[in-house]
């Protein structure tokens, strides 16, 4: 269909207001924070901002009969190019749909719809004493509906784990327009084996079997008291062994974060005010619950970790606290200070390894780094394995582009070959679908039945997760 | 030129568009959608920048909706200047700009002090008889324009003598002279708010301040660069810091927090991208707002007469907090009052909408955002607002109107100059 044609039969659909085709605002539909969006333009031919079930379902209606490929989209903060239009056709901005329509208290949990953002809602839910507790690192702008689609999780997945353990059931709108409700239509249980478990299946199948519209989440109360430990190393491979001293010990810190010596430098030279010690790794553990509990088990953490660290430190008060962790928080953001023309991007980033080869997998991404001759920094959540490589390059650089991409592939196959996942929490999308089979074996011509029948004619964000080569 | 703009050049390769941006632009809450995301001005000035994209008036106006409220800016984990690049966007496209009733304003109407008093009488003229009668008068009926109505409902009552009439080139200190302050008496200020520049020079002198305020001045420039006129903002600078150059003054202070952001040099990277004048290297570190000079660099004279009991809240100007992180000092000025209780607003760091000429061309946005900041206000039932910004003033202003409210919007330094009255 002609995208003048397309424009003009999605106003009969939705309101004029309600979408998108002007050049310039199709064009910020183009991107995601993703390395591959910087290079490539995936421009839509229209983009829609429904605001009802009804409104999604009509879309999909249309979509479904002119086989139209339609992407949803959230607050596009991804790294994958997941809520991009690589096979053209219609964006569906859900962010503008933001209402969080019941705060069940007594149930302890929360109805809402796709686009309310993530801090939003914990914000909201704080007067209650509960939250959500999944804390991906952009919970300032993502929305609660992409966290579903990708099944997110951040910083304190150590303790409280990813976003699938809290969704209770989802309204999901089909590829044809269908709507069900997952978890139980009249459900309000927290404990449900009821049926086939649908409701995981659409969590993490980042957009491709059908378009979220209601989300129920559980909610837990909210911690009172938190404190922060940092331990400083002159020996990497002590780093990790701390960490499982301290499980050993019975204890569970909603927080384990490291930074290696890249990632030191480059916090230090982004705020030198920080002035984290010289040393090959820091460790940060957080620790949350009640004041007592939290006083007792941060004692005990820092006693453990004087066995293998150089020093430790301690501390409950905000402001120390607040330091100490903005160290852990600006690394993202500090990994370009490592090269003044540089620019870090999002590639390789998110590998997910066994918690007994996270140093091998730190030593072994140096090596890759000097290889080529890009430097990279290292950091991420080694509570569970989960390892963040920054390369910082200069994006404008063909050639250096080029060689980032290598770079990154032998990050994802590391990994693979270290028993370990391309990805731990920002998903395939279009850049890692091609590690599928060697990752899932089999597995994947499972997916591809799923997805064919829920999706027989391929319009629900085409070109995503599944490797395209064997799609059809 | 665009591509030589440092911001242009160096920074945009840094922006990994996380879309951090999106949780603080006051004019994406209220727009919500993509093309309204501060990332959106980064991405399509890269496009301009590299010719993927042609200049031309749908560009120009995406460029126009920005409040410059540098709330992005400040939030930008990569420190991307985004309003840099609006800026430099603007200046780019200003041929494609259909804004030409701001450009007429702003070309004759706001310059110099001559230009300035054409503008109180006309303003006064208009707001006596209506704008329609106005522009009967003075031959502007091509003019009219929904744009030019909603201007003057923007502008606050002109009622009186611009500040400027009465106050001399050089007023002495009270007492032994401690410092020679320039004062930079903004248009704005001159224009709508006399009384206020005449609290300023009161309570500077009363602290020992020799007061110089040139007659020569000119803009700030800060409208001009708004508005794409680089070139204007540019002469008009040049000529503010000779004239404080020649008077020799120890310090610039200014009580609107857009005019002491722009000295201060918000934008010298594309006003003198071949190096600053050596007026303006003389200054530099020397140049204040009004409420932090007071605050932080003068032994303050706590001398204060009780006022009537008046309970005020305080609005910040995005100019003062996001530009200049200046936060508390307008609050340690207003609790240092006997009398005055300082009420704190949700949100007080908040655009109010106003950004100078913004609300001129996006009547209906900048409306919206003022709505929730009338409602914040409301909610603390102060009997008063202070600001330290003429622009929000005005803001402000017609908000508290169109809600029927009547409160009045002060700059903190007025009740100071109310206290140390009362001791006289």
């Amino acid at each position: 269909m002609q995208s003048e044609q397309l424009v003009r039969e999605l106003k009969k659909i939705l309101s004029p207001d309600k979408v998108l085709y002007e050049k310039l605002d199709l064009l910020s539909y183009s991107y995601d924070s993703s390395f591959k969006a910087r290079n490539n333009r995936y421009i839509p031919d229209a983009v829609v901002l429904p605001t009802s079930t009804q409104e999604v379902s009509e879309v999909m209606k249309f979509a479904y009969k002119h086989e139209i490929p339609v992407t949803p989209r959230g607050a596009g903060s991804g790294e994958t190019c997941g809520a991009l239009a690589v096979k053209g056709g219609i964006v569906m901005d859900l962010a503008a749909w933001d209402t969080i329509e019941e705060v069940d208290t007594e149930n302890m949990q929360v109805q809402l719809r796709p686009g309310v953002v993530h801090a939003k809602l914990n914000e909201h839910l704080a007067q209650y004493g509960l939250f959500f507790p999944p804390d991906p690192g952009s919970s300032k702008m993502c929305t609660v509906g992409g966290m579903v689609a990708n099944n997110s999780s951040g910083l304190r997945a150590v303790k409280y784990g990813t976003t699938e353990q809290y969704v209770l059931g989802l309204e999901v709108v089909l590829p044809d327009g269908k709507v069900i409700t997952t978890g139980g239509v009249k459900s309000r249980a927290i404990k449900n084996v009821s049926g086939m478990n649908l409701t995981k299946l659409f969590i993490g199948s980042e957009g491709t079997l059908g378009v979220v519209t209601k989300i129920r989440l559980r909610l837990w109360p909210k911690p009172k008291a938190r404190g922060i430990l940092m331990a400083v190393y002159d020996d990497l491979e002590n780093a990790p062994k701390t960490v499982l001293d301290v499980y050993k010990s019975g204890i569970l810190p909603s927080g384990i974060e490291i930074l290696d010596s890249s990632a030191i430098k480059a916090v230090n030279e982004y705020k030198p005010e920080i002035n984290l010690p010289d040393a090959e790794a820091i460790l940060l553990f957080e620790l949350d619950g009640n004041p007592a509990s939290v006083e007792w088990e941060g004692n005990e953490v820092a006693r453990i970790a004087k066995n293998r660290a150089i020093k430790v430190e301690w501390s409950t008060d905000p402001k120390r606290m607040a330091e100490l962790w903005q160290g852990r928080s600006v690394t993202a953001t500090a990994a370009a200070r490592v090269r003044p023309d540089g620019s870090r991007v999002f590639a390789g980033e998110d590998i997910s390894v066994p918690l007994n080869k996270v140093t091998e997998s730190l030593r072994r991404i140096k090596e890759i780094g000097k290889k080529y001759g890009i430097g990279v920094v290292n950091y991420g959540h080694i509570g569970d394995g989960n390892v963040h490589t920054a390369p910082v390059i200069n994006p404008e650089d063909s050639a250096e582009v080029e060689l980032a991409n290598k770079l990154v592939d032998e990050i994802h196959r590391t990994a693979i070959e270290l028993g370990g996942s391309t990805t731990g929490e920002h998903g395939i999308g279009a850049v890692r679908s091609q590690y599928a089979r060697e990752e899932h074996g089999e597995a994947l011509d499972v997916m591809y039945i799923i997805k064919k029948a829920l999706d027989p004619k391929g319009i629900m964000n085409p070109g995503k997760l599944l490797p395209e080569r064997e799609e059809q | 030129m665009l591509q030589q703009v440092p911001a242009v050049k160096d920074l945009i390769r840094k922006c990994v568009r996380c879309g951090q941006c999106r949780s603080v632009c006051p004019l994406f809450k209220e727009i919500k959608n993509e093309g309204a995301a501060p990332r959106s001005h980064v991405f399509l000035t890269q496009l301009l920048r590299d010719g993927e994209l042609e200049p031309d008036s749908a560009l120009a106006r995406r460029a126009s909706r920005c409040l410059l409220c540098k709330s992005c800016s400040k939030e930008c984990p990569s420190g991307i200047p985004v309003d840099q690049l609006v800026v430099a966007m603007r200046n780019h496209l200003k041929d494609h700009s259909k804004d030409n009733v701001k450009r007429l304003l702003l070309s004759k109407l706001f310059k110099d002090q001559k230009s300035l008093k054409t503008a109180h009488f006309l303003l006064k003229t208009s707001q006596v008889t209506g704008i329609k009668s106005l522009a009967d008068k003075t031959g502007l009926l091509g003019l009219i324009s929904s744009d030019l109505e909603k201007a003057n409902k923007l502008t606050a009552p002109v009622s009186g003598k611009m500040a400027s009439k009465n106050i001399a080139e050089v007023t002495p200190a009270k007492g032994k002279r401690k410092v020679r302050v320039g004062y930079f008496l903004g248009c704005a200020t001159n224009l709508f708010y006399p009384a206020r520049a005449h609290a300023t020079i009161e309570v500077l002198t009363v602290n020992g301040c020799e007061v110089i305020t040139p007659k020569g001045l000119q803009c700030c420039g800060m409208p001009h660069i708004a508005n794409g006129d680089v070139v204007s903002a540019k002469t008009m600078t040049e000529n503010n810091f000779k004239l404080f150059y020649d008077f020799d003054v120890d310090v610039i202070i200014s009580d609107c927090a857009s005019c002491s952001s722009m000295l201060q040099g918000d934008y010298y990277d594309q006003l003198f991208a071949e190096g600053l004048p050596a007026a303006v290297t003389h200054f530099k570190g020397k140049i204040y707002d009004l409420n932090k000079f007071l605050v932080d660099e003068i032994d303050l004279n706590a001398n204060l007469e009780k006022l009537p009991k008046t309970t005020v809240t305080y609005h910040d100007p995005c100019h003062l907090v996001k530009s200049q992180g200046i936060k508390e000092e307008p609050r340690k000025i207003l609790k240092l009052i006997p009398g005055v209780e300082l009420i704190e607003m949700d949100g007080a760091d908040q655009c109010c909408g106003g950004a100078g000429t913004f609300g001129i061309s996006h009547y209906d946005l900048s409306r919206k955002i003022l709505d929730s900041k009338i409602v914040s206000i409301m909610d603390t039932s102060a009997d008063c607002v202070t600001t330290s910004c003429p622009a929000c003033s005005m803001q402000l202003g017609h908000g508290l109107v169109e809600h029927d409210l009547k409160l009045e919007v002060k700059h903190p330094v007025e009740f100071l100059a109310e206290a140390y009255r009362k001791v006289k």
